[in-house]
């Protein structure tokens, strides 16, 4: 692999990572706060208590 | 299990509730094993420990019936009572009530009880059967009751309640088929109410029950237990997502209490000694004591000495010696292996690749920043599975009882240590678990002290200085293990000195009294020690590999790009490139304390998790090193230096680095879960400055002290 297309390579990889992040940061999070760890209800489970 | 046959006459369920899969909810008081059937029931696996309050919000699972038809099933936070005193019981008394719009009523209840305790535990088993649901009572540890000389007669239990009552362990799985064969029933009766209003209060139960059920949409017989809960609790206690009152029964509500208090009447005193009457007579006959259970159990007498004035502490000290000590002994070698493997790795991409910047991206941005990271899984995992050993055999509630003296001083109660106390895993969960507080002062302070206590995202950072501070061999073993007691203890200094201040101005009250209960001492659950261990072992390296991933990518390009001129060493490039234009922005702030711009670095990227430190350290200076070798980290930063040669990261930097870390309040997590917890913006960002401002103080004092004293 060329340097040139390494570069190339590498910049769309931080692209990819620095958009991954932003988007993570700004969406509203399914389970905010407990990192999943909690326990907490899956939207599955949540809509069918909801019927 | 064939079931009397005067409980298979019951009225069917409605219509309504065969057509979909029947929910069923779970409660019981605290501790009296919920999750542990919770988890037998439906194969999942949730967070157990022999202490009160473990739960805090409601969890869903799919348990199956004899048939193979789903039963949603619903685990609710302990409470002694429906009349609720902190959030968590509200939750409770909130989805029972069908109160929740997020949760549909539930259709069944399994009322859990705790066999050692029957009588307590009645008077929750008498509330819930007011709510006219089918229920199942479930007599859990029968094993402990009968080690006890306690003989529950269950079948006249089932006889004088109406409903089912299934003996059980749920941690051996005892009785567990016979619990499914009643849950498959399609026939459950209803309950039935156990007992009489007194006829002083009987007016004003019907007038709210009757507004309940016209203004506030409740079925009848949830009316009925709804008003008597009305008159009982005061309805203090609101949580978020439950649906309010309607304005109609707020005011017969208060024009009854208004009434009351007018002529002296103490109505829910009366309330609750008549029900206290109904359980007294209820439970004459179905339990005898057989008297072979003589003088202190085995549990006081371990207590004797564990929950002493002098001796407790000095326990308390000896089993975090031992975590902290296993963790730098039993570690070491996993460690080592991980590191070899991550160096390994790199160099083989290194020997594989030509010269680029993707090269340079995958070794000295993914997996020097990763591999730092993980490195320190071994430790992480000693450290979970030492708490899961403390939670689950009783111990933690011990601990809660000896702080509390400590705490009282401070204007905190023992009921604040089990959130204190989660913290040293997760300030998340920690911050959840206050919601066992009744009082919203003290919930508030606990929320603002909790982040001061160590937790485990802080651990890397603090073995890598340690590291750094002191070579393998050349220190005693039990200087790193007194270092590490040392930041925890500042951690809790910390956390007990802004309670103090906290409840002395902003949040004034008087300290509360703590009643908790001692459970036995039980032999830990090792599967489910294991399990949890494994869960956070898979929580961590899922992080690592996502966020810590994507920073360690993203900050490799900060510090490679722009690109220095031609010929410039790799510490002139990163000190020239965006990374290192913002360490260099931050560096007259934190200079002060010892620290230059790479740290600077470290600790602005390190505000997305504590950990990221460990990994951003990985990229800065492993991409200062030669091309054909990786360094291992720690020596990288034993080789760092000032630009007039000083060495960088003296043992007075290091040992202020993890002070800086010890009150720092550098995690995105935490801050979106208090707001969360306290609805409001202010408080968390009250909480940023206050613990950043305390951590420059207190390293500024510690690192212009150690100059001075010549360090």
């Amino acid at each position: 692999m060329t340097p040139e297309v390494q570069t190339l390579t590498a910049l769309a990889l931080v692209a990819l990572a620095a958009i991954w992040l932003v988007l993570s940061l700004l969406a509203k999070r399914r389970r905010p706060g407990c990192g999943g760890n909690c326990g907490c209800a899956t939207d599955e489970l949540k809509a069918k208590l909801r019927r | 299990m064939a079931l009397p046959s005067h409980l298979q006459t019951g009225t069917p369920n409605p219509p309504a509730a065969e057509r979909r899969t029947p929910v069923y909810a779970l409660v019981g008081n605290p501790n009296c094993g919920k999750s542990t059937l919770f988890n037998a029931l439906t194969g999942l696996k949730q967070k157990v420990g022999n202490y009160p309050g473990v739960t805090v919000e409601k969890k869903t699972g799919t348990a199956w019936s004899q048939h193979g038809q789903p039963l949603t099933v619903i685990d609710l936070p302990g409470t002694y009572s429906l009349a609720a005193r902190s959030p968590d019981e509200a939750v409770t008394r909130d989805v029972l009530l069908g109160r929740r719009a997020d949760t549909a009523q539930p259709d069944r209840i399994l009322c859990i009880v705790d066999a050692t305790n029957l009588e307590r535990n009645l008077y929750l088993v008498h509330q819930v059967l007011d709510l006219g649901r089918p229920v199942i009572v479930v007599l859990n540890m029968m094993d402990l009751a009968v080690a006890a000389g306690l003989r529950i007669r269950a079948a006249r239990m089932e006889q004088t309640l109406g409903v089912p009552v299934i003996p059980c362990e749920a941690v051996n799985g005892k009785g567990l088929i016979e619990l499914t064969l009643a849950m498959s029933r399609p026939d459950l009766p209803l309950s039935r109410h156990a007992w009489d209003v007194p006829a002083a209060i009987a007016p004003a139960v019907a007038e709210l029950q009757a507004s309940l059920h016209e203004n506030d949409r409740r079925a009848p017989l949830i009316a009925r237990a709804e008003a008597l809960l009305l008159l009982t609790d005061q309805d203090s206690v609101r949580v978020a997502g439950s649906t309010p009152l309607s304005a109609r029964t707020t005011e017969i509500l208060q024009s009854w209490r208004d009434r009351w208090t007018a002529t002296n009447t103490d109505w829910a005193g009366t309330l609750v000694n008549s029900r206290y009457e109904a359980i007294t007579r209820l439970c004459a006959g179905l339990v005898e004591d057989d008297g072979t259970a003589v003088g202190p159990s085995v549990s006081d007498r371990i207590d004797a000495v564990v929950t002493h004035r002098r001796w407790g502490w000095l326990v308390l000290v000896v089993v975090m010696a031992a975590l902290f000590l296993s963790i730098f002994t039993l570690a070491q070698y996993p460690m080592d292996w991980i590191a070899a493997g991550t160096d390994a790795l790199a160099n083989g991409v290194k020997h594989h690749m030509a010269e680029g910047d993707l090269r340079n991206l995958i070794t000295d941005g993914a997996i020097a920043g990763v591999g730092s990271v993980v490195t320190f899984l071994p430790q992480i995992l000693i450290l979970f599975f030492f708490i899961g050993l403390l939670e689950n055999t009783g111990y933690m509630a011990r601990a809660a009882f000896i702080m509390d003296r400590l705490m009282s001083r401070v204007g905190l109660n023992g009921k604040s240590f089990i959130p204190l106390l989660s913290s040293h895993a997760c300030a998340i969960p920690g911050i959840m678990a206050t919601r066992t507080i009744e009082d919203p002062k003290d919930r508030l302070v606990t929320i603002l002290v909790a982040p001061f206590m160590s937790c485990s995202a802080r651990l890397p950072v603090y073995l890598l200085m340690i590291a750094a501070l002191v070579p393998n061999g050349a220190v005693p073993l039990a200087t790193k293990v007194g270092l590490m007691l040392l930041m925890y203890s500042l951690g809790a200094g910390g956390a007990f000195f802004f309670a103090w201040l906290f409840k002395r101005t902003l949040l004034k009250g008087e300290p509360p009294m703590m009643i908790m209960e001692l459970p036995p001492y039980r032999l830990p659950g090792l599967k489910d020690v294991a399990l949890h261990m494994v869960q956070r072992a898979g929580i961590f390296l899922k992080r690592a590999g996502t966020v810590i991933l994507g920073i360690s990518i993203v900050l490799w390009f900060l510090t490679a790009y722009p690109k220095g001129p031609a010929g410039a060493t790799p510490a002139q490039q990163i000190a020239q490139s965006y990374a290192g234009m913002a360490g260099h922005a931050l560096e007259p702030v934190i200079r002060p304390l010892g620290f230059d711009w790479q740290i600077g670095i470290g600790l602005i990227s390190s505000f997305a998790a504590r950990e990221v430190f460990v990994s951003s350290m990985g990229v800065v200076f492993n991409a200062q090193t030669s091309d054909e070798d990786t360094t291992p980290l720690r020596d990288a930063l034993r080789q760092a230096r000032w630009p007039d040669g000083r060495a960088l990261f003296t043992p007075l930097v290091c040992l202020t680095l993890m002070i800086f870390y010890v009150f720092a309040l550098q995690c995105m997590s935490t801050i979106a879960v208090v707001r969360r917890e306290t609805n409001s913006w202010r408080w968390p960002l009250f909480q940023l400055i206050y613990q950043t401002g305390t951590a420059w103080g207190v390293c500024f004092v510690v690192y212009q002290t150690g100059r001075a004293l010549g360090f």
